[in-house]
């Protein structure tokens, strides 16, 4: 079991280094792919105005390392073009370059042109809790505004993929509501009751899905007894999966803003890893973003 | 200016002690916390509920109840009831949950605001004290309205407003909080965030200052900032109250001081004084921190009924 992101990293060493495509590149990601290329993550595959990625390799450790660079100053085509050479194989990571995030997403989710696999595509935010010695995850924390309970088993099967890479033997999942008792006003606790009873009914497999757990119970086992709830996910959670999108993306801001605890982020449901570039995401845990996507590439280029 | 929960001690040892209504005080962290409240002077408990269970539980903890006043009552919705009129009727200062649904509580305050014709919508405020900063936030709502539409946000804000303003702040900053992104078109907590400053542009909260900014990171980094490292948040940026889009975000983010190096202590504010309304899984220590808040917002209410 992979238990912070230097193990990440390090386990990302052992794989043979992957072709990773960005177009639009600016300077932050030259850097960027500078580290990761140097570890050996990756070869890059920059698509932009040539002469300008050129000048700013110049100088840079990447100079004097493997990449390829491809001449398209649209930068729109240039994204058509990292995402085709992903389709078609030359590639095998597409990262955000200098695009909007509605530019990327839409056209990485786009139906016919795009490179989503599964129904539903989820964002997971991987945090490295350094006191406990361990990766969790908390999902969706970026792109699912309102979903369905249909979609939140989607989305909670996309991170037990992501917690399988990872080495997560038996994932202990947290689905959060405000409280722990069913609530029929509100309906977080509907739809986590319902998870947590497919789960023992084995309709996920080798996994443990409890809720509703409110984030005391979910936390501290102490807590939870307290409240007169006794469960092996109580203070031993991999996996938190939130009601919405208000509540997710908050919380992942809230636990690296306010607990400083670093983030790295995986998108799943899509043929090939994709990296977002997010602005919580730290420069060091950008690289580990990347190493985690060759990882993603290591389960046969399929983290769908 | 009130800038930390010590703040509140401090106080509530000069301000106490404040006549008390403790409901169903059945268990025996809060009997603790009672009794760490009453030798610290901060209040002087009325007791409501089973006096068998009252006693065996004060027996436990060897606190004396004998002195205190006891109103004997075994339905929980009575309890609440009589409870939370005493304050409403100025009998009392603050009200208490012990072992009693908190739903029960919420309901005989909402009967009472709606006897006093207070228009007053009822919501939890859950303040923070994170070290290294000098000031306490206030998250709400944390722990009533389950999906507040922008009329009810704009009633939560108006009680964080009054409350925050008790503590010595004229001018509170405050930031309404969305998941909105540059994806996924726009989030309904983010159209109540526009009509928001609107309505504070046109003075409905008094003088106070909405931010700019929906997320932590457009407080903390400015609108097109980046965390490089951790060193490059600016901390000092911190609003005053932080108004939660919903209730699953709200209570979720104010509990993690179960986890994140930081305190919590939370109240009910209503129109006639504070009900303390401690989780159940809260310790003895969270519970006496929470009667000493209370004990000061409710002298500093004194004449300020809203």
């Amino acid at each position: 079991m992979l238990k912070s992101f230097r193990e990440i990293a390090e386990a990302a060493k052992k794989v043979s280094a992957k072709k990773l495509v960005v177009s639009s590149v600016k300077k932050t990601d030259v850097e960027l792919l500078s580290e990761a290329a140097g570890a050996g993550f990756i070869i890059p595959l920059m698509i932009g105005d040539g002469k300008g990625i050129e000048s700013m390799i110049d100088g840079t450790p990447l100079a004097g390392l493997g990449h390829e660079i491809v001449d398209e100053k649209d930068s729109e085509r240039a994204l058509s073009k990292a995402m085709r050479f992903v389709r078609e194989g030359r590639a095998d990571i597409l990262m955000q370059g200098a695009v909007t995030h509605q530019t990327f997403m839409d056209a990485v989710l786009d139906a016919k042109s795009g490179l989503r696999k599964g129904k539903v595509v989820s964002y997971n935010s991987v945090f490295q809790l350094m006191k406990q010695g361990k990766l969790i995850l908390v999902t969706d924390t970026f792109i699912n505004n309102n979903p369905t309970i249909a979609e939140k088993q989607l989305i909670l099967e996309n991170a037990f993929r992501l917690a399988d890479i990872l080495g997560i033997d038996v994932p202990k999942v947290a689905v959060l509501a405000a409280i722990e008792q069913i609530n029929l006003h509100i309906p977080s606790t509907l739809d986590a009751a319902i998870l947590s009873k497919m789960s023992e009914r084995k309709q996920f497999g080798r996994v443990v899905v409890e809720g509703p757990l409110d984030i005391d119970c979910a936390l501290s086992q102490v807590a939870a007894a307290r409240k007169g709830l006794r469960s092996v996910v109580s203070g031993n959670v991999d996996i938190y999966l939130v009601p919405e999108i208000d509540t997710g993306h908050l919380l992942a801001e809230s636990l690296v803003f306010f607990g400083r605890i670093e983030t790295a982020g995986a998108v799943m449901g899509m043929a090939n890893p994709v990296i977002v570039n997010l602005p919580f995401v730290s420069d060091a845990s950008r690289v580990v973003e990347i190493a985690l996507a060759v990882l993603l590439c290591g389960k046969g280029g399929n983290n769908g | 200016m009130i800038r930390s929960l010590n703040d509140f001690s401090r106080i509530a040892r000069e301000k106490g002690p404040k006549k008390l209504a403790v409901l169903a005080p059945e268990d025996e962290e809060f009997m603790r916390a009672l009794k760490r409240s009453w030798q610290m002077g901060y209040v002087e408990p009325v007791l409501i509920g089973n006096a068998e269970r009252m006693g065996q539980v004060a027996d436990k903890v060897e606190f004396d109840i004998s002195r205190f006043e006891k109103i004997i009552g075994e339905d929980r919705q009575a309890i609440a009831d009589l409870g939370i009129n005493l304050l409403f009727t100025g009998k009392l200062a603050i009200a208490s949950k012990g072992q009693i649904p908190t739903s029960y509580i919420y309901r005989s305050i909402i009967r009472e605001e709606g006897k006093a014709r207070s228009g007053m919508t009822v919501s939890v405020i859950s303040f923070w004290e994170i070290p290294g900063l000098d000031q306490l936030v206030a998250f709400t709502d944390t722990g009533v309205n389950i999906s507040p539409d922008f009329k009810t946000k704009a009633e939560i804000l108006k009680n964080a407003v009054f409350v925050y303003r008790l503590l010595g702040y004229p001018k509170p900053k405050i930031a309404i909080l969305s998941g909105q992104r540059e994806i996924g078109g726009t989030l309904i907590s983010y159209r109540d965030y526009e009509l928001l400053r609107e309505a504070a542009a046109s003075g409905e909260f008094g003088d106070c200052e909405i931010l700019d900014a929906t997320s932590f990171t457009e407080i903390f980094l400015g609108g097109r900032g980046r965390l490089t490292d951790h060193g490059s948040v600016h901390m000092e940026r911190m609003p005053h109250i932080l108004l939660f889009p919903c209730l699953d975000a709200g209570n979720i983010i104010c509990k993690l001081d179960f986890f994140l190096d930081v305190t919590r202590c939370s109240l009910v504010a209503t129109s006639r004084g504070p009900v303390c309304i401690p989780a159940r899984s809260d310790f003895n220590d969270n519970i006496v921190q929470q009667l000493a808040m209370c004990v000061v917002v409710a002298d500093r209410m004194k004449g300020e009924v809203k």
